[in-house]
């Protein structure tokens, strides 16, 4: 029972641990442009620490498209919802976007990439920096 | 019938002339707009213009390369494979175009004739390099940026390819070579330029005369001096490698944001300017801009690159192609 225990640790353990992998990851690209240490800024994207719960075009300190502009005005919110819909077809969502990426198809990528941006800043020491 | 109902009414977006002038001085071409649609949804991205008068552009929202016959509009799309986004497209001493193919994180070169897609695949461990942008220097060999922090060379005849760290990490992005035969890109990330040492593939930083200025892409002139487009400044600068010096000069408008830079066979140098919503030339005998907004809002164009009396560009939010004619 005990080897039985601990062949099932061993099968999902991989598994969780390259689910935690995945969104920093799938961060990788977005670097160029982002950073998710709520103490960095004059990327040449905003800053996306905190982005789920804020408005649409949050960042003070970023100049963001007007379509974006738009979207604030309006009082749209990022969710994780909205947030997913987005990674899949940014331009659909926001046309004009001045950003510019495909959208990711693969749902679960997207997924890791949501969880991330929702979770907590670790610290400019972590790995996912 | 005024000019508005015209442009309505007039066939396949021709526009007669620009919209507005700003900070004008004489000009000295017709500079006659016309505009190509392509397919909604496409999401293009760079253009390049073939040696056969065709117009090879990226559609990166559709995994897509394109390919626009001018002389009468009509268009052919080419797949380039699952999960592809395209970003640069330039024409090879083969005559093919050569494509930055980020989302299969290769090098694509297609086939002018059958159109047969060719990948050069990045190493495994330069995953996600976000590939932006290649050109050829004089020796035939491809050079590349990609924005996660890489750049690298690829031999078109053996297929050899090599991959080198930026040397500032995250932002590589325009790529340039110039008559005299260097290499240059930008770093819109890094807020600087960079020169590749073509032996060793070893990069040296060039910092630009303004701080923290996103200087996105890179054009040489004639004289080898490198035109660059500034993102953050919203300026236009040149830096000229011979004696050090740097230049530059803010795009017209409350809000400039200078995203593409282009200079033509004329050595007059062309932008593109987001917050304007305008195509720009900048003449930098008279340090006089020309705008040339786009009749639609939210044009976004790139790129630019041209031909002698043609400047052509990609509306990315409009999906479609933008040509200005520069000579009578």
């Amino acid at each position: 029972m005990k080897f039985f225990a601990v062949l099932l640790l061993s099968f999902f353990l991989p598994a969780a641990a390259s689910a935690e992998e995945e969104g920093p990851r799938a961060f990788t690209p977005c670097r160029a442009c982002h950073s998710l240490d709520p103490a960095e800024h004059g990327r040449p994207g905003p800053n996306l620490s905190g982005l789920i719960g804020r408005t649409v075009a949050g960042d003070p300190e970023f100049d963001y498209s007007p379509v974006l502009r738009k979207a604030r005005d309006e009082g749209l919110r990022w969710d994780e919802k909205r947030l997913d819909s987005f990674l899949a077809d940014p331009v659909a969502m926001f046309p004009g976007l001045w950003m510019s990426m495909r959208g990711i198809e693969d749902a679960a990528e997207r997924q890791a990439l949501v969880k991330l941006l929702a979770a907590p800043f670790p610290g400019p020491g972590a790995a996912r920096q | 019938m005024n000019r508005r109902q015209f442009l309505r009414n007039s066939a396949a977006g021709i526009l007669a002339a620009p919209m507005l002038l700003r900070n004008a001085a004489a000009q000295e071409g017709p500079f006659r707009v016309k505009y190509f649609p392509i397919e909604a949804g496409v999401g293009l991205h760079d253009v390049t213009p073939a040696r056969d008068g065709a117009i090879w552009f990226t559609g990166q929202r559709s995994g897509t390369l394109g390919r626009l016959e001018p002389r009468d509009g009509t268009f052919k799309l080419i797949n380039l494979g699952k999960g592809a986004a395209p970003h640069g497209v330039v024409i090879g001493p083969d005559g093919a175009p050569w494509v930055t193919e980020g989302g299969q994180n290769a090098i694509a070169r297609v086939d002018p004739g059958d159109h047969k897609v060719t990948l050069f695949r990045l190493p495994e461990k330069e995953a996600y390099a976000n590939l932006n942008t290649g050109v050829f220097d004089k020796s035939g060999i491809y050079w590349f940026t990609g924005q996660s922090g890489i750049y690298g060379r690829l031999d078109p005849k053996s297929g050899d390819m090599k991959v080198f760290k930026a040397p500032r990490g995250v932002g590589p992005y325009g790529i340039t070579a110039t008559p005299n035969g260097e290499v240059w890109y930008a770093s819109l990330a890094g807020n600087h330029i960079a020169k590749i040492d073509l032996s060793s593939g070893q990069a040296t930083a060039v910092e630009p005369s303004t701080p923290k200025q996103g200087a996105r892409r890179v054009w040489s002139d004639s004289k080898s001096r490198i035109w660059v487009s500034e993102w953050n400044s919203g300026q236009v600068s040149v830096h000229d490698p011979a004696d050090g010096s740097w230049k530059a000069w803010k795009l017209p408008g409350t809000n400039p944001r200078a995203y593409a830079v282009y200079v033509d066979d004329k050595d007059k140098v062309w932008l593109t300017d987001f917050g304007g919503n305008a195509i720009v030339r900048f003449d930098p005998v008279t340090e006089q801009f020309n705008a040339f907004p786009s009749d639609k809002s939210g044009a976004n164009v790139r790129q630019l690159d041209g031909r002698p009396g043609e400047t052509w560009g990609a509306e990315s939010g409009n999906d479609r192609l933008v040509m200005i004619q520069t000579a009578a």
